[in-house]
C-alpha cells in the first residue's frame, strides 16, 4: 500500500452527474459483468434456436407459416429475459450493491428509468438474435414453410423481448428480492394465467402476456396484445417506482 | 463544510437517532463513537440520502446530498464493504464506479496500487478476504479524491500495517484540507487518528469536542522521589490525594501550579508533573452508559 496523496495531482473528475446515455451504458455493463448475467444473455439468445432445432429434427408435421413457431419461441425467449430484468433490479438488493448505486445516483426514479431502458435495449437485441437464429434453423431444417408475415413476427418478438425484460425489472424493483420476483412472475405467467384461461378465458385472454406475444407474432388481436404487454409494463414499473422510493437502504 | 441539524429517525415509536446536530470543518478528522445500535450508521446513512430522516437535515456546502450534481465526486463513502457483487472482479467493480463518478479508467489502477490490491484486482471479489474487501471499499471511495470522506468502521479486517496505513491516509487527507468522518469501535485507533470526537449514545450526542479536551481529567498526576511524604504534605494542604498502583499520586481538583507550590514548599524532588488524562475507553463507557 502506498500513501501518495499528499503530492499527487487530483484526478480529473466530471463535475456534473452522468448523462442518461452514460447511465444506460453503465447499467448494460453491470448486467453483463458477471457470470450470471452473461449466462442469462447467452441463454436468451440460444434457448429458442436450440428448441427450434430439436422440434424441427423430431417432428414430421408440416409447419405451415413461420410466424407461429417464431411467436412461440419468442415467448420462450421472453420468459428468459424476465430473469435478466429481475436481476438488474432485485439483484442489486440481494447483493446490496444498491447502496453504491444510490450513493452515486441518489435519484431513484432516474436509476429505475435507466435500468428499464438498459434491459429493454438488451432484451430487444437478444430477442432479435434469438429470432434470427430460429429463422435460420427453420430455413435449414424445415422445408415448405411459408415466410409470409415474417417481418411482422420478427418485430413482434423483438418488442416482446424488450417488454418482458422491462416487466422483470419493474417487478424486481418492487420486490427487491430476486427469488420472490422470479417465483412470483413464473407462477403467475406459467401457472396462474393458464389456469385462468381454462376456467375464465374471457379474463385470462385479456391479461396473458405470453399469449399476447404469440398473437402479436401471428398478426392476430394486435391492439389487444399491445395493450396487454403495455399494461404489464406500466403496472410493473409503477409498482417498482413506488416501492423503490419508499424503501430504506439500511 | 458539513452541517447536520436536528437529524432524527424514528421507526414507529422507536427513536434511533434523536436530534443529532454537529458541524464538520475542512481539515479535520472526526471520530464518531458509540456502542452498537447507538445510531452511528443510521446517522451516516441519513447524511448520504440512503435513509430518509424523520426530521432534520444534513447539508454539504449548503446542499443536501441528493442535490449534489455528482455526489461521488464530493463525498467518498465506505459504509458496508460487503456491499459488492461477488461475481465481479475488483478491477471491474472499480471501473464501473469510475464510469459512474466520471474519472478516467487509469485512475482505477492508481487506487488499486494505493490500497495494495493490484495483484488481486483480476480475481473475483467473492474470493477476497474481509480485509481485501475493506481495502476495495476504500479504493472506491478514493476514486474521485473527494473532499469529504465518510467511513463506517474502515479498519474492520485490516491488519496492523493496514490500520497504520489507513490512519496516515486519513490524516493526510485532512492535511490537504479534506473532511473526514469515521466511526469505529477500535478506541485506541480512533484516539491516535482523530482531532475531534462525537460520542453518540441511544441516538443522542453525548459528547462533542476536541480529543484533548474530552480526555482531560480534573486533576494533576505527580511522581516524586519521596511520594508518601509529598502525599502527606498535599493532604495537609487540603488537597485530595490518591495513590495509584504504579506509584503516582493523583491530586483531584488541583492544577499543576497548586501541586508544584506544595511540593516546592516541602522541598520535594518531582520526577513527573502533568494534568491527569482519562483513557478513551473510560470516557466511552462513562458517557454511553450514562446515556
Amino acid at each position: 500500500m502506498t500513501n501518495t496523496l499528499i503530492d499527487a495531482p487530483r484526478p480529473v473528475v466530471r463535475s456534473t452527474g452522468a448523462s442518461v446515455p452514460s447511465l444506460v451504458e453503465l447499467e448494460i455493463r453491470k448486467s453483463l459483468s458477471t457470470r450470471s448475467g452473461k449466462s442469462l444473455a447467452a441463454a436468451s439468445m440460444l434457448l429458442a434456436p436450440a428448441a427450434a432445432a430439436v422440434a424441427a429434427a423430431s417432428s414430421s408435421e408440416p409447419l405451415g407459416s413461420v410466424t407461429g413457431p417464431l411467436g412461440a419461441l419468442g415467448m420462450l425467449t421472453g420468459l428468459v429475459l424476465l430473469s435478466l430484468g429481475v436481476l438488474s433490479t432485485a439483484g442489486e438488493w440481494s447483493h446490496r450493491t444498491v447502496q453504491t448505486t444510490y450513493l452515486l445516483v441518489p435519484h431513484r426514479g432516474r436509476v429505475l428509468a435507466t435500468k428499464a431502458v438498459a434491459v429493454a435495449l438488451m432484451g430487444a437485441v437478444f430477442a432479435a438474435v434469438a429470432a434470427a437464429l430460429v429463422a435460420g434453423v427453420l430455413a435449414l431444417l424445415v422445408s415448405g414453410v411459408s415466410w409470409a408475415g415474417f417481418g411482422l413476427a420478427f418485430g413482434a418478438v423483438v418488442a416482446a423481448g424488450a417488454a418482458f425484460a422491462v416487466i422483470g425489472a419493474g417487478v424486481g424493483a418492487a420486490t427487491a428480492n430476486t427469488p420472490a420476483a422470479l417465483t412470483g412472475l413464473y407462477l403467475v405467467i406459467l401457472g396462474g394465467i393458464p389456469v385462468l384461461r381454462t376456467f375464465k378465458p374471457e379474463i385470462g385472454d385479456k391479461i396473458d402476456p405470453a399469449g399476447a406475444t404469440l398473437a402479436l407474432a401471428q398478426g392476430q388481436a394486435t391492439t389487444q396484445s399491445i395493450l396487454i404487454l403495455s399494461g404489464w409494463i406500466g403496472v410493473a414499473l409503477v409498482a417498482g417506482a413506488v416501492m423503490t422510493r419508499r424503501r430504506q437502504v439500511s | 463544510m458539513i452541517t447536520v441539524s436536528g437529524l432524527t429517525k424514528r421507526y414507529g415509536d422507536r427513536t434511533v437517532v434523536d436530534h443529532v446536530s454537529f458541524d464538520l470543518e475542512p481539515g479535520t478528522v472526526t471520530g464518531f463513537l458509540g456502542p452498537n445500535g447507538a445510531g452511528k450508521t443510521t446517522t451516516m446513512r441519513m447524511m448520504t440520502s440512503l435513509v430518509a430522516p424523520t426530521a432534520g437535515s444534513a447539508v454539504i456546502d449548503g446542499k443536501l446530498y441528493a442535490e449534489l450534481p455528482n455526489p461521488g465526486a464530493v463525498v467518498g463513502t465506505l459504509l458496508d464493504a460487503s456491499a459488492v457483487h461477488p461475481g465481479r472482479t475488483g478491477r471491474t467493480h472499480l471501473r464501473l464506479l469510475a464510469s459512474a463518478v466520471g474519472v478516467p479508467a487509469s485512475r482505477v489502477d492508481e487506487v488499486l496500487d494505493m490500497v495494495g490490491l493490484s495483484e488481486a484486482a483480476g480475481r473475483r471479489i467473492g474470493g477476497y478476504s474481509l480485509g481485501m474487501r475493506q481495502r476495495l471499499g476504500i479504493a472506491g471511495a478514493l476514486l474521485a479524491d473527494p473532499p469529504v470522506l465518510v467511513f463506517d468502521e474502515p479498519a474492520n479486517g485490516l491488519d496492523p500495517e493496514g490500520i497504520r496505513w489507513m490512519r496516515d491516509l486519513l490524516r493526510t487527507h485532512a492535511a490537504r484540507g479534506g473532511t473526514v468522518l469515521l466511526s469505529s469501535h477500535l478506541l485506541n485507533e480512533v484516539e491516535h487518528t482523530v482531532d475531534r470526537l462525537l460520542v453518540i449514545g441511544e441516538g443522542r450526542i453525548v459528547a462533542d469536542g476536541p480529543v484533548a479536551t474530552l480526555l482531560a481529567g480534573d486533576g494533576t498526576t505527580v511522581r516524586a522521589v519521596d511520594a508518601p511524604s509529598l502525599a502527606a504534605d498535599l493532604a495537609a494542604a487540603g488537597l485530595q490525594v490518591e495513590a495509584t498502583a504504579d506509584g503516582a499520586l493523583v491530586v483531584a481538583g488541583a492544577d499543576a501550579s497548586q501541586v508544584f507550590a506544595v511540593a516546592a514548599a516541602g522541598g520535594h524532588v518531582l520526577t513527573e508533573l502533568r494534568p491527569t488524562e482519562r483513557g478513551l475507553e473510560d470516557l466511552f463507557f462513562q458517557l454511553t452508559t450514562a446515556a
